[in-house]
């Protein structure tokens, strides 16, 4: 059953982003010489700060778990033929959301904690239902309508976290959440915490959901062939609705478990580019949620792993971030991955 | 000015003095913030790498970026080796990583910047804004008190005031700017009015568009990047500003008073030097006031060379006054 869960030509997949890898390092290593750094330490402190013990590798699994759930959330939509570009927006909302039910009101450890990423939930499907509502009603491309959302968002927070909620003094915070609503850390040492595992069994469970239900067969109908799909009887929109919302309220989730789990509150701008990060996490995946936790393992692992290098070596932050695109550009390359007359039929999304 | 070159003249023959044990041990300082690239936090740039050039530490600037998850790791990258004698920090977003690191790792040295926190183990650069804003206030005062006679100047007997956000730090520029007032020209009227954020020029604009329409004839701007706005609204509606932080007087040339100077290179700088001396910097509070030179006005020499002496003479005795505490004025914090 897991093999059935990998991507059809895994192995030719692998081999070819081995190759994209091999050439990123070396357009990497250009751009180090240039700064009179040495690329293998360079790469070796990269390395280092992504895996170098155990609380190297917690700090990977940190950053993997927003861009993991928020990749879900992008192959939710995906499978569904909707491409939710506003995670990141139903993100921030998400965050505000379970952190306002985190410091406002005193409940039961464990009840607390579910109503606070309930609220998350369903903050994220409600920031995206309205972009969906134009999307299966009029016909509005979902890609503007949802970027525009993310604009609203994160000034809506902003606007929520300064004016409404502020915490007293130089801070642009809300309050801090009481403790009783702390998603539980896996380990003493990292900050680390159950948010992974939701990620990871979340992955798992929308994989199962599209290869053995139904429902997740007549979505994955309506994402590639949206024709056929009516023509055999299923309410396109209604699956469209149905998908961005669950998408959004993944997306929001994300935010819950982020402000849940890690910084315990919300602040203005609280995570910038999670969204996005997701996004290119599940597209380099192409769908598929089980790659997703690959790709986003990477991307935390690199991210992780940049913020060693930059007090350890001389390279600044622009050339981190140089060297983080190339490595991303060559691996989202796909060398020997031909997309055209793949088995699966084609691109999943259509914009 | 003069006082900082005094402070560099020392400096560099103390360098020179000392220089065998400096080899010995070289003073290893790292800096970490989001805002290295603007303002405020180029002044404390430009202060660590004459610091450098001087003393010849060791220094290591790391940029935050804006994302919240990455703080702790990289506070707690720089402070694990224990390698930095000082760390600088500046920036309220870093705070709750700053102090969980520094819990973590108590031996290891941070200086927050521009601020005071709970905790007893760190070392605060506090700058006395509240003198700086005094002597613009004074400022701006006597010179809206000279009426139609002086140049761009109306008979609204008004003064203006457009701040950031309504948070203590700004409230404490706002209360020594009408302290300021107050004591030089009674009868100056200041209207004062708070953008909401620190990121909207347009929004600064605006505000000091309205202000200058309801007769200010001198708005005071302390709203970081929104105040870029009000500088550019004094050129437009042909008024003058007063500039924050850094010398704004380019901004709008012959529309900028002067700026109420933040020294954050005067503090890094002297902070470091006590260091390289062998004096250890121990944790506490220290003030960066008019006294010290952590706070100045320095006046726009186009506008400077029209002002009566009278006014200047006057902006010297005050400051002369408050360094000799005979003024004593309020915080609001």
């Amino acid at each position: 059953m897991i093999a059935s869960l990998l991507p059809r030509n895994l192995r030719r997949t692998l081999a070819g982003q081995l190759l994209a890898l091999a050439i990123a390092l070396a357009l990497g290593a250009v751009v180090i010489l240039m700064i009179d750094e040495n690329p293998l330490r360079v790469f070796a402190t990269l390395m280092r700060g992504a895996f170098g013990d155990s609380e190297k590798i917690a700090g990977t699994l940190l950053q993997t778990t927003p861009i993991l759930i928020c990749g879900v959330a992008a192959c939710i939509g995906l499978r569904g033929g909707m491409f939710n570009v506003g995670i990141e927006g139903q993100l921030f909302l998400g965050g505000f959301a379970a952190a306002w039910v985190g410091f406002s009101f005193a409940l039961p450890p464990v009840l607390h904690v579910l109503v606070a990423v309930a609220a998350a939930v369903a903050a994220g499907a409600a920031w995206v239902s309205v972009p969906a509502y134009f999307r299966v009603r009029f016909g509005a491309n979902e890609v503007v309508s949802t970027i525009l959302a993310n604009y609203v968002a994160v000034l809506l927070t902003s606007y929520f976290t300064i004016f409404l909620f502020k915490r007293p003094g130089g801070w642009s915070e809300t309050p801090p959440i009481l403790p009783s609503a702390y998603l539980p850390e896996l380990f003493s040492f990292s900050r680390l915490n159950i948010g992974l595992l939701i990620g990871l069994a979340l992955a798992v469970a929308t994989a199962l959901f599209f290869r053995f239900t139904t429902t997740g067969y007549a979505v994955t109908m309506v994402g590639s062939a949206p024709k056929f799909a009516e023509y055999g009887g299923i309410n396109v929109r209604r699956a469209g609705f149905g998908v961005l919302l669950a998408s959004g309220a993944v997306g929001g989730l994300a935010g819950g478990v982020e402000t849940l789990g890690v910084h315990h509150r919300f602040m203005e701008g609280f995570a910038p580019g999670f969204g996005f990060d997701g996004l290119i996490a599940a597209l380099l995946a192409n769908g598929s949620p089980i790659g997703t936790i690959f790709t986003a393992l990477f991307f935390g692992a690199l991210r992780a792993g940049s913020l060693l290098l930059e007090v350890d070596t001389t390279a600044s932050r622009e050339i981190i971030t140089v060297i983080q695109a190339l490595i991303i550009l060559a691996v989202s390359a796909d060398l020997l991955l031909r997309r055209k007359g793949d088995r699966t039929g084609g691109r999943r999304w259509k914009f | 000015m003069k006082t900082f070159a005094r402070l560099l003249a020392a400096g560099i023959v103390l360098a020179a003095s000392s220089l065998p044990s400096l080899a010995a041990d070289k003073v290893h300082v790292a800096a970490i913030s989001g805002y290295f690239a603007q303002g405020f936090g180029v002044s404390i740039v430009n202060g660590l790498n004459k610091a450098k050039d001087d003393f010849g530490i060791d220094l290591k600037l790391v940029d935050t970026g804006n994302r919240s998850l990455d703080y702790e790791e990289q506070f707690a990258n720089l402070a694990k080796s224990g390698e930095y004698d000082l760390i600088f920090v500046m920036g309220w977003e870093l705070v709750d990583a700053l102090q969980k690191v520094s819990a973590q790792y108590p031996n290891q040295r941070f200086i927050f910047i521009d601020g005071v926190l709970d905790s007893k183990s760190m070392i605060y650069a506090n700058f006395a804004e509240e003198q700086g804003s005094f002597i613009a206030g004074a400022l701006a005062g006597m010179v809206e008190d000279l009426g139609p006679s002086f140049d761009k100047i109306g008979s609204g007997k008004a003064i203006g005031f457009v701040g950031g956000r309504d948070i203590p730090v700004i409230r404490n520029f706002l209360g020594g700017y009408e302290q300021g007032v107050k004591y030089a020209a009674p009868d100056v009227k200041v209207n004062a009015v708070f953008a909401g954020t620190f990121d909207d020029p347009a929004k600064g604009s605006e505000l000091a568009q309205t202000l200058y329409g309801q007769g200010a004839d001198i708005v005071y701007n302390v709203a970081g990047p929104t105040g870029e706005g009000v500088m550019q609204a004094s050129a437009a509606a042909d008024k003058y500003s007063l500039g924050v932080d850094i010398d704004m007087c380019s901004s709008a040339p012959g529309n900028v008073l002067a700026s109420m100077l933040k020294r954050g290179d005067v503090a890094v700088y002297s902070i470091i030097k006590d260091e390289v001396q062998g004096k250890k910097v121990q944790p506490g509070t220290r003030t960066f006031d008019l006294a010290s030179g952590g706070v100045e006005v320095k006046l726009c020499d186009d506008v400077a060379a029209k002002l009566p002496q009278a006014i200047k003479d006057k902006l010297e005795t005050l400051r002369q006054d408050v360094i000799a505490g005979k003024i004593t004025i309020a915080k609001a914090k």
